[in-house]
C-alpha cells in the first residue's frame, strides 16, 4: 500500500460540479467569480483596475487553480513531449519559475516507440512520430518523482495507454505519489480493443476512459482533446461531464511529409503529428468552441512562439497556455513569457491577468465551425 | 550545455554547396571535445521551427573560435549561408558526448565519407595535439567533393577514395580498411549510414583481434565495462558518430534515435552522437 501523500496539491472544491479557475490572492476587485450556469463560459470582461502607481501595480498576480486544488504559480506551462521529464535542459531552463511541466507519455509497459525518421520540419511547424517512447510508468516514477518532489512547479503527468485497463492501471500507479500534481490524459491514442479507433474522436469512448479514471484516483485530471474531428464541441463537453477537472486544447494534427526521393513517406511511422506555428488558427478555433460549451478551464495548447500568441489564447477562454515545440528553437521561451505576461498586466493597469481571459469570446453563442466556415446558407 | 551568442567572423565555400564557418563563441572554443555538437538556432522562427545541429569541425581555444563545415540541404542551411561578418546567432551547447581515445592509443585511423569529415575533423587536432599518430581515410563520389587537404593539418596522412577513380583509390573508403587495421591502435568514423554498418560489420568480425582491443585483455578481462560507458567506449576498436533528424538536441523530444543492441532506442544527441559500433543494432532495428 503507497503512502498517500500529497505535496503539491490540496484538497478543492470537490463538492461543486461547477468548477472555475479561482486566481488567489486577488484584490478585492476580483473576487473568486462563483458558478456560472452551464453555457456560460469562464469569462470576464476585461476590468480596469485603479493604478497603485503610474507604472501599474507592483505585483501582478498570474497564479491559477485549475481544479481539485492543482495551483499553477502562473499560466505558462511547458508541452508533454518537449520537455522530458524536466531535467533534460539542466541549467538553460530555471524550471520552478514555470507554471508546470507536462513530462513525456507514460504508459503502463516500456515502449520503444515508432522507426526512424521520427521528426521532420514543415512549413511553419514540424511532424513528430515518437510512438510514445517511454521507460513504463515505474521506472518513471522511480527514476524521476523524487527530484520533482523537490520542485516548486507543478508536474503533471501525461498518460497514454491502448485501453481503458491501461489508463487506469497507470494512474493508480501514479496516484499518491510525491511530485505529482496532477494527470495529463493523451487520448489520442488507438483503442485497441474497439478496433483501434482513437478514444479521442468519439465522444462515449472519451467521456467512458475519463470517468474511468475518475473513478481511480483523485488527482487534477486534465484531458487533451484530439483536433481531428469535425466537432468537438459534444466530445469536450462529454469530457467534462465525466469528471475531468480542465480540458487540453489542442493535441498534434494528422499529417505527412514525403520523403526527398518521393519513394516513400518521410517519417517511419508515415503519419506524425503537426505542431508549431502552422496549427495556431486550428488551436484558436478548437479552443474557441470549447471554452464556449464547457464551464471547466480549458489549457491552450498550439503554436505558442510569443506574448502575442500566450494572450490571444486568453483572448479566446483559455486560462494557461502550453509552450511546446518552440521550446526547440528557444528553450528560455517559456520562462520569458511568464515576465512578459506580467509586464503586459502592469502596462494594462491589471493587478491580475485574469481579466484577458474570454475577451473575444461572444455574448450569445454563434454557430459552430462544422456548420461551415465560408459557405453560409 | 549552455545557451551562447556567437557572431560569425568568415564564412566561405569550401567545396560546391559545402560550407565552412567559423564563430567567435569563446565558452564554447574551451568547453568543447571531438565529436560534440552545437544546435543552432535559424533566423526566421515563423518558417523554420527547429535548431540545425552542426559538428564542432575545429575549435581555436587562445582566439575563442569554432567553425562549423555544413551542406546547403534546405532553407535552412541556405539562411546559414547569407549571414555576414559581425551577424550575430545563438548556439546551444556543446552538446552529445565526445570520441573517447584510449591513452594507450598511438594510432588513430579516421574515417569519412564526404560531409562527415566534419565529424572526425576535430579529432585529428586533438590527437595531434596529444602526440599521436592520424591517418585520414576519405571517401566521396568524385574529385570535386574531396575535402582540401590544404584545411587539414601537416602531420595527418590523408588517403582519398573517390566512386568514379576521378582522384586516389578507385572504389569505396571501405576498400582501404585492410591496409591500415593492422596499423590503427582505434578507429573512428562519421558518414553515410551504408559506411558505418560496412565498418561496424568489418569491426565486429575481427573483434578482439584489433587495436587496443587486443592490449586491453590482461587487466579487467573478465569484467566487462558496462555498455555505453565511457570506459566500454574508450576501449572499443571503432566509434562511429551518427546523424538523425533532430528536434531538441538535449535528450527531452527522443526525435533522433538509433536502435541499439541492447533493444533499447539510444538518443543520438545524448547517449551520441559517438557510440561505440557495438552499441548499435546496425541490421534492422524496430522489426515490426
Amino acid at each position: 500500500m503507497k503512502a498517500k501523500r500529497r505535496v503539491v496539491t490540496t484538497p478543492g472544491p470537490v463538492a461543486s460540479t461547477r468548477r472555475t479557475p479561482t486566481v488567489r490572492k486577488a484584490k478585492s476587485a476580483f473576487v473568486p467569480v462563483g458558478p456560472k450556469p452551464l453555457a456560460q463560459p469562464v469569462t470576464n470582461r476585461m476590468v480596469a483596475l485603479p493604478r497603485d502607481s503610474e507604472e501599474g501595480p507592483a505585483v501582478v498576480d498570474l497564479e491559477v487553480e485549475i481544479g481539485r486544488g492543482l495551483r499553477l504559480p502562473n499560466p505558462i506551462l511547458v508541452a508533454s513531449g518537449t520537455f522530458g521529464y524536466g531535467i533534460e535542459y539542466g541549467d538553460v531552463v530555471d524550471v520552478d519559475r514555470l507554471g508546470g511541466i507536462c513530462c513525456k507519455g507514460t504508459t503502463l509497459r516500456p515502449r520503444i516507440g515508432n522507426p526512424t525518421p521520427r521528426v521532420a520540419e514543415t512549413p511553419g511547424g514540424m511532424l513528430n512520430s515518437i510512438g510514445l517512447q517511454n521507460p513504463g510508468v515505474d521506472a518513471v516514477v522511480e527514476k524521476y518523482s523524487e527530484t520533482w518532489a523537490g520542485w516548486r512547479v507543478p508536474v503533471i503527468v501525461n498518460v497514454a495507454g491502448e485501453s481503458v485497463a491501461d489508463y487506469v492501471e497507470v494512474v493508480r500507479r501514479l496516484d499518491g505519489v510525491p511530485g505529482i500534481a496532477g494527470i495529463e490524459l493523451n487520448i489520442s491514442c488507438p483503442n485497441v480493443g474497439r478496433g483501434g479507433l482513437q478514444f479521442a474522436i468519439d465522444a462515449d469512448a472519451a467521456a467512458g476512459v475519463t470517468a474511468a479514471v475518475r473513478r481511480a484516483t483523485d488527482l487534477p485530471l486534465l484531458v487533451k482533446l484530439s483536433p481531428n474531428v469535425a466537432d468537438v464541441r459534444p466530445i469536450a463537453r462529454a469530457i467534462a461531464e465525466a469528471g475531468a477537472d480542465a480540458l487540453t486544447a489542442v493535441n498534434t494534427l494528422s499529417g505527412i511529409a514525403v520523403s526527398p526521393t518521393r519513394e516513400r513517406p518521410l517519417l517511419g511511422n508515415i503519419y506524425g503529428g503537426l505542431s508549431g506555428p502552422a496549427i495556431k488558427p486550428v488551436a484558436l478555433r478548437i479552443v474557441y468552441e470549447v471554452a464556449q460549451v464547457v464551464d471547466i478551464p480549458v489549457i491552450a495548447i498550439g503554436g505558442v512562439t510569443e506574448l502575442a500568441d500566450v494572450l490571444d489564447f486568453l483572448a479566446v477562454g483559455a486560462v494557461a497556455v502550453q509552450v511546446g515545440t518552440a521550446i526547440f528553437a528557444d528553450p528560455t521561451l517559456p520562462v520569458r513569457l511568464v515576465d512578459e505576461l506580467a509586464d503586459a498586466c502592469r502596462t494594462r493597469g491589471l493587478a491580475s491577468y485574469r481579466p484577458l481571459i474570454g475577451t473575444a469570446l461572444p455574448k450569445r453563442a454563434g454557430p459552430p465551425s462544422s456548420k461551415g466556415v465560408e459557405y453560409r446558407p | 550545455m549552455r545557451l551562447v551568442g556567437a557572431e560569425l567572423l568568415e564564412s566561405r565555400e569550401i567545396l560546391p554547396g559545402q560550407w565552412l564557418q567559423s564563430y567567435h563563441a569563446p565558452r564554447l572554443a574551451t568547453g568543447s571535445r571531438a565529436g560534440q555538437f552545437v544546435h543552432v538556432r535559424t533566423g526566421d522562427l515563423s518558417g523554420l521551427v527547429l535548431r540545425r545541429p552542426f559538428s564542432i569541425n575545429t575549435v581555436d581555444a587562445s582566439s575563442g573560435t569554432i567553425t562549423i563545415h555544413f551542406r546547403t540541404v534546405g532553407r535552412g542551411t541556405e539562411w546559414f549561408t547569407h549571414l555576414r561578418p559581425g551577424d550575430p546567432i545563438d548556439m546551444l551547447g556543446p552538446l552529445g558526448r565526445p570520441f573517447e581515445v584510449d591513452p594507450r592509443s598511438q594510432h588513430l585511423l579516421l574515417i569519412a565519407g564526404g560531409l562527415g569529415i566534419a565529424g572526425v575533423r576535430f579529432l585529428a587536432d586533438e590527437a595531434i595535439r596529444d602526440g599521436r599518430q592520424v591517418t585520414i581515410l576519405f571517401g566521396a563520389a568524385s574529385a570535386r567533393d574531396v575535402y582540401p587537404s590544404s584545411l587539414l593539418p601537416d602531420e595527418v596522412e590523408y588517403v582519398v577514395a573517390t566512386d568514379d577513380g576521378s582522384m586516389g583509390h578507385h572504389g569505396y573508403v571501405t576498400e582501404l580498411i585492410p591496409a591500415y587495421e593492422a596499423w590503427a591502435d582505434q578507429a573512428f568514423a562519421c558518414g553515410p549510414e551504408s559506411m558505418l554498418r560496412a565498418l561496424a560489420r568489418l569491426a565486429a568480425t575481427r573483434r578482439g583481434r584489433l587495436g587496443v582491443a587486443k592490449l586491453g585483455r590482461k587487466r579487467g578481462a573478465g569484467r566487462p565495462d558496462a555498455a555505453g560507458s565511457t570506459a566500454a567506449r574508450r576501449k572499443a576498436f571503432l566509434q562511429v558518430s551518427m546523424e538523425q533528424r533532430m528536434g531538441c538536441a538535449v535528450g527531452a523530444c527522443l526525435g533522433c534515435v538509433v536502435m541499439g543492441t541492447s533493444g533499447t532506442p539510444l538518443r543520438v544527441c545524448r547517449e551520441g552522437p559517438v557510440f561505440a559500433s557495438d552499441e548499435i543494432e546496425w541490421e534492422g532495428g524496430w522489426g515490426r
